[in-house]
């Protein structure tokens, strides 16, 4: 099996430099270094995103409040930073992941302790936060002019020449990977999503470890609210439209099995490179944009299929194996 | 006192209702193999829960070494030295074998961080002796039912278990493997482990048990020395009385023969199986748990098809692809698990019954509701089934009046071929005397009946024929009653693979 | 013993009774719409009694009434569709398209429909045939219809539409009638037959509630779920005539977002479970008319659009909540909560009240049937459950002591 993961790995990674070699050869100007650097900068939020959802699919379960989070907490950040311009950046960083935290840990609460079915309950966490996003805000918008410079900076300086956003995301990535490998309560997040009686019988408590994976991803994405807002110096209640789907898709795509304990880090790190690629790709081409969603929904549902189809020859391997015994 | 290590003392446990262990005492001395034996639902999975600390018992005594303990879950017991190896394996298949093996104690480095290379290594070392060819980094779901029960030994040898319990360890391996099994466990009964080991098959019970305990119905019947008990008196005391008035007077008339199954193949399941079944006849498919009569079954009802071979009805070759050509056919299939596959809990009795055959209660485009109650009562009266209201769900049933419901949505169409796929599994003794003469008033009505049974005394008390299979092929097969033992049956499911090419 | 009885008839026992209608979930909604209606007369007196005032409530909260009809379906299987806006405007653009290029009106509705039937067959196949979970699929295939939608459509919208979509979303029968509340009721009661009164109905419960038994049963499983997709996908398409016809006959693709989960909010509300194959037809569409009082409640009470989201979205956790709170739950927690988390505390509670409610209906006998030494025998037994009563509350403290010293032990012993 890990043979298998690896060899998807290694297919992901075939697919991601046959796209480079499409992209290269239709629009060579994709390959200057800063147009790349601005793609991964454009895209560490979703790779925050996609981590954070993806502790949450471990466990399976499915969060599609995050877009709503990253608005809500985004557009508490930015007002409280428009308003209070001398306060340092690393506040709201700190304030971003604790509101971000709490939100999680609502929809932990409901799921983990109060047995809630994740789907219908991020649904309407979805709503709330939403609803909050636009209350906070009062309707405004914010532009970069209203922005501190020691706020921006938490996305756009640059740190031995890229910009802090996308060490941000390399570093949670690290992390989070060393987190779900190395650590009993990582562990944990595959035991449940792995086995749920099992579990129940090797002791563990299934509805605390579910509403730790919600409050992580809440966290990493009230992260990714507010150095979006920080990155794209704008602010306003309807912003982060679907990118819940774009995280859930980046999941898929890496490996990540959509009902629970089956993923690792590596192929959520390729999968937010293969839809970096994608989307950027088609922003090159004119006229192109347009088509972004169509393709976005059309990579999932083969995603999840080709998953579908793997697991199935798998399960008749394994059969095919028993057969010899008889 | 000290004379045991742990002692129960009329334990009680409850499921919403319905008692699952009603006074049980038991012990266990240091160093012992102690048998527990009992039939299907005696209790005795619920028993190692308790001890375990999974389940909580509702009241009753338990000591270790004398003294009082009560363990509020399992890492308790774990604690404690007691370690347990399920008969339902409960194993994290994802995760790798080393995972399993070390889940809730896993081996850290001074950063609190997991240090795989040590685990990895140690749990190589907790394997080798057991089997050379399980590698630790494969996922758990990937290897064989044996090898996972041997990660399960290991498991438990890693956490220095002073108490092990296996619960139906022998249920599905080989017979290689069980010696294999039998050699560690006397290995580690040397080494001081006391163990628990709960079987139905009494050669387990000569091979390796001093002592033994029986269980009968979710109360205790007593414990004897190995040495000291007959085979007689020990059946006797798990089934509860004498084999002999358990079983109606067999009277249907034996017909031509109705359904063949020739020569039937399906990769991973069974292979070459055939037999016949004839107008009237109780047929029993019999052998150990995951021997492929189940899957047998499946194949002649259509939930699974074949690769190779025909089955014939009436001598008509059939193409059976769904269970609604099965149904259409007169072929139809009580399932093992009633819950499961059988019944929907939700919905009242008489839908349940009409559930297969609906469409005959349509008037008009629209479902005539009256008609198909009393078509349900109709059927309800005929096998007796104990319930107050046609409109109640089957969930506020007993387990055998749940059957007969399943029973019952069987016969709401007309069949020729019957197929009950352990029809008496955990139903009390009344219920399954009943079961019987159901299943032999339909066989006076012409029906052909294939019944699934893992219980010997059963198949010896119902049957006409019998047909043992075992590791998905036919082992053993007594077209005449006259002579068949227990033994020579068991004997025939335990066969070698190979054991009749 | 009620058990005893070997010969029981098995007929219904189980008569209408008033006191339990009363508390159904469907009466409860009819009393939360009422209760709406009661605020804004009484808040609102005069607009209310306005002509026209409550018309408009309905016909603006109706539009996305007919995929509630289809989700409800979905639901009931265990499934969700969250494709269904897409689809709704997928089916629109092909009607407008169509209507464009100048053919009839009839046959570009048709069309229109037929599209959404194929978008439900696709999600369907996905779901019944290759198995994939119903969320992911159609929240992607919702990103896919709508991407359809952009592709062609682009910033253009589509104007072109035959004139009675207009009187669907506005018009109202002889000034009274809104004539989208009466489509929506005809087709209320024509799917209340089909799911209570035919065998597809019956098969949607047993498919949702048991997949298994009902391939045991001899029901094809993906040929019920393919058949209620496609459902779907037909009510979306009605949904698109209704919608179009509110928004003044309009397209374009970034309309209708966030009417799946208004549909599926509607379906929760009226009772039907997410768990599938629980839940009846006619508390959704109830729950569709308290939706809209609901909003235009709150628009009345100056609460913004998009601050509503925040109400639909407690309502929505709040009912599955509720739902969920049943008898077992309840003895669960009293058992938690008064007895302790202690079996058997709880047993001899169950026991002594059990014991109690025989000895109350013995004394009603005794006072019956007039014996002469009634009185006597009445003392008797009422010391009888006064002892029995004492005796539960002795043995629970006693026990209790003995649970929380054995918690004190196993505390020290396991700390370690």
């Amino acid at each position: 099996m890990k043979n298998l993961l690896k060899s998807r790995n290694t297919g992901l990674i075939v697919v991601l430099i046959l796209l480079l070699i499409v992209a290269g050869i239709v629009t060579p100007t994709m390959f200057g270094v800063q147009s790349l650097i601005s793609m991964l900068q454009n895209n560490s939020v979703y790779a925050l995103l996609a981590v954070g959802e993806m502790c949450v699919i471990l466990t399976g379960g499915i969060d599609i409040s995050i877009a709503s989070q990253l608005a809500f907490v985004g557009i508490v950040c930015t007002s409280l930073s428009c308003s209070n311009p001398t306060v340092p950046g690393i506040v709201f960083v700190l304030l971003g992941l604790v509101l971000g935290a709490l939100c999680g840990g609502l929809n932990g609460f409901l799921v983990g302790k109060l047995k809630m079915v994740p789907m219908i309950c991020t649904l309407g966490t979805m709503y709330i936060f939403r609803g909050l996003a636009f209350v906070v805000s009062g309707g405004e918008w914010w532009f970069a002019v209203a922005y501190s410079d020691t706020y921006r900076n938490w996305a756009i300086a640059r740190v031995l020449g890229l910009p802090a956003i996308i060490w941000i995301a390399i570093i949670v990535m690290i992390i989070a990977g060393f987190f779900q490998s190395y650590t009993t309560a990582g562990r944990r997040i595959y035991a449940i999503g792995t086995s749920r009686e099992s579990a129940a019988v090797a002791g563990v408590n299934e509805g605390t470890v579910t509403l730790y994976a919600y409050i992580i991803c809440g966290a990493l994405t009230g992260l990714a609210g507010m150095l979006y807002t920080a990155n794209y110096a704008i602010g306003y209640y309807g912003m982060a439209e679907g990118f819940e789907m774009t995280a859930i898709a980046i999941c898929v795509l890496g490996g990540v099995s959509i009902t629970g304990g089956k993923g690792r880090m590596d192929g959520v790190a390729i999968g937010v490179l293969i839809m970096a690629v994608v989307t950027y790709f088609i922003s090159m081409i004119p006229g192109m944009s347009v088509w972004q969603k169509a393709l976005q929904g059309a990579i999932i549902i083969v995603a999840v299929a080709i998953n579908y189809f793997t697991e199935r020859s798998a399960a008749k391997q394994a059969l095919k194996e028993r057969g010899a015994l008889i | 006192m000290s004379d045991y290590i742990l002692e129960l003392n009329d334990v009680v446990k409850t499921f919403g209702g319905v008692r699952a262990l009603n006074g049980v005492h038991f012990q266990l001395k240091k160093g012992e193999i102690h048998a527990l034996m009992g039939e299907n639902g005696a209790g005795k999975s619920t028993f190692i829960k308790v001890i375990t600390g999974v389940h909580q018992p509702d009241s009753g005594l338990m000591t270790l070494e004398g003294e009082k303990i009560t363990f509020r879950n399992t890492s308790d017991s774990a604690k404690m030295g007691i370690a347990a190896i399920y008969q339902h394996v409960t194993s994290f298949p994802d995760l790798t074998v080393t995972e399993n093996i070390f889940m809730g104690q896993e081996i850290k480095n001074k950063f609190g961080v997991y240090d795989w290379k040590a685990m990895h290594q140690r749990a190589k070392e907790l394997i080798e002796p057991l089997s050379k060819e399980i590698d630790v980094k494969k996922p758990m779901g990937t290897l064989s039912v044996a090898a996972q029960q041997l990660v399960e030994i290991a498991k438990a040898l890693s956490r220095d278990a002073r108490i092990l319990i296996m619960d139906e360890p022998t249920a599905s391996l080989t017979r290689n493997e069980c010696l294999e099994l039998y050699r560690i466990t006397k290995e580690l009964r040397d080494k001081g482990v006391s163990i628990i080991f709960i079987t139905h098959r009494f050669e387990d019970m000569y091979e390796l048990a001093s002592r033994v305990t029986v269980f009968r119905d979710s109360t205790y019947v007593g414990t004897w020395d190995v040495d000291g008990i007959t085979n007689q008196d020990l059946v006797k005391a798990m089934v509860g009385r004498e084999l002999t008035a358990m079983y109606p007077e067999k009277t249907a008339k034996i017909g031509d023969v109705v359904l063949e199954v020739d020569n039937i193949s399906k990769e991973g399941y069974f292979k070459n199986i055939s037999f016949n079944v004839r107008r009237g006849e109780i047929l029993a498919l019999t052998g150990l748990v995951g021997a492929g009569r189940t899957e047998v079954c499946q194949t002649i009802y259509g939930i699974m098809t074949p690769d190779t071979g025909e089955i014939r009805l009436e001598g008509q070759k059939v193409n059976i692809k769904s269970p609604i050509d099965a149904l259409k056919l007169g072929i139809g299939l009580l399932p093992e698990n009633r819950q499961t596959e059988g019944l929907v809990n939700e919905l009242p009795i008489y839908q349940n019954v009409s559930s297969a055959t609906m469409n005959q209660f349509v008037k008009k485009g629209q479902l005539d509701v009256d008609a198909e109650m009393e078509n349900a009562i109709a059927l309800c009266k005929k096998i007796q089934l104990k319930a107050n209201d046609i409109t109640a769900p089957p969930s506020s049933l007993s387990g055998g009046n749940q059957q007969k419901v399943v029973v019952a949505k069987m016969l709401s169409s007309e069949q020729k071929v019957l197929i009950m796929d352990e029809p008496t599994k955990g139903i009390d003794v009344g219920a399954k005397y009943s079961i019987y003469e159901i299943m032999n008033d339909l066989a006076c009505r012409g029906y052909a009946i294939i019944m699934v049974s893992s219980e010997m005394p059963e198949v010896l008390g119902v049957a006409d024929r019998i047909v043992v299979l075992k590791g998905g092929r036919v082992t053993g097969q007594f077209d005449s009653m006259d002579n068949v033992t227990q033994e020579m049956i068991l004997e025939a499911s335990l066969k070698e693979k190979g054991g009749d090419k | 013993m009620p058990g005893s009885n070997y010969d029981r008839d098995l007929t219904v026992k189980e008569g209408f009774v008033l006191s339990k209608f009363l508390v159904k979930w469907e009466m409860i909604l009819v009393y939360i719409l009422l209760a709406l209606n009661l605020v804004l007369i009484l808040f609102k007196t005069d607009l209310y009694f306005q002509a026209g005032t409550v018309q408009s409530i309905i016909n603006a909260g109706l539009d996305v009434s007919p995929m509630v009809l289809g989700m409800v379906f979905i639901l009931l299987l265990g499934d969700i569709d969250c494709s269904v806006a897409a689809q709704m405007i997928f089916g629109g653009m092909v009607t407008g398209l169509l209507m464009d290029k100048g053919v009839p009106a009839i046959i570009a509705v048709i069309c229109g429909i037929i599209a959404c039937m194929c978008c439900g067959a696709f999600n369907g196949a996905c779901v019944a045939y290759l198995k994939m979970p119903a969320v992911i699929t159609t929240i992607s295939t919702a990103m896919l219809f709508r991407g359809i939608v952009e592709i062609v459509l682009g910033e253009n919208s589509l104007k072109n539409f035959p004139a009675w979509y207009n009187k669907i979303g506005w018009y109202n029968i002889a000034d009274i009638i809104p004539l989208s509340a009466l489509l929506f009721i005809i087709m209320g009661v024509i799917f209340c037959f089909v799911l209570h009164k035919t065998t597809f109905g019956r098969r949607a419960y047993i498919v949702g509630n048991n997949p298994t038994c009902a391939t045991y049963s001899g029901i094809s499983v993906t040929k019920v779920k393919m058949q209620i997709f496609i459902l779907m996908g037909f009510m979306a398409g009605i949904g698109s005539i209704f919608f179009i016809g509110r928004m003044g006959g309009g397209v374009s693709s970034s309309m209708g977002t966030g009417y799946e989960m208004t549909a599926i909010a509607c379906a929760v509300l009226g009772g039907v479970s997410t768990n599938g194959g629980k839940g009846k037809m006619y508390g959704p569409i109830i729950a569709t008319f308290i939706m809209a009082f609901l909003t235009y409640t709150l628009g009345l009470l100056g609460v913004d659009p998009n601050t509503k989201k925040i109400f639909t979205g407690v309502i929505l956790i709040l009912t599955i909540l509720i739902s969920t709170v049943n008898k077992q739950m309840i003895k669960d927690i009293k058992l938690k909560l008064i007895y302790h988390s202690n079996k058997n505390i709880e047993a001899i509670n169950y026991r002594t009240i059990d014991f109690v409610k025989e000895k109350k209906a013995e004394i009603v006998e005794i006072k019956k049937s007039g014996a002469a030494d009634a009185d006597k025998k009445i003392a008797a037994i009422n010391a009888e459950i006064e002892a029995a009563k004492k005796e539960c509350a002795e043995k629970s403290a006693a026990w209790w002591a003995e649970q929380k010293a054995d918690a004190q032990k196993a505390k020290e012993r396991f700390s370690k």
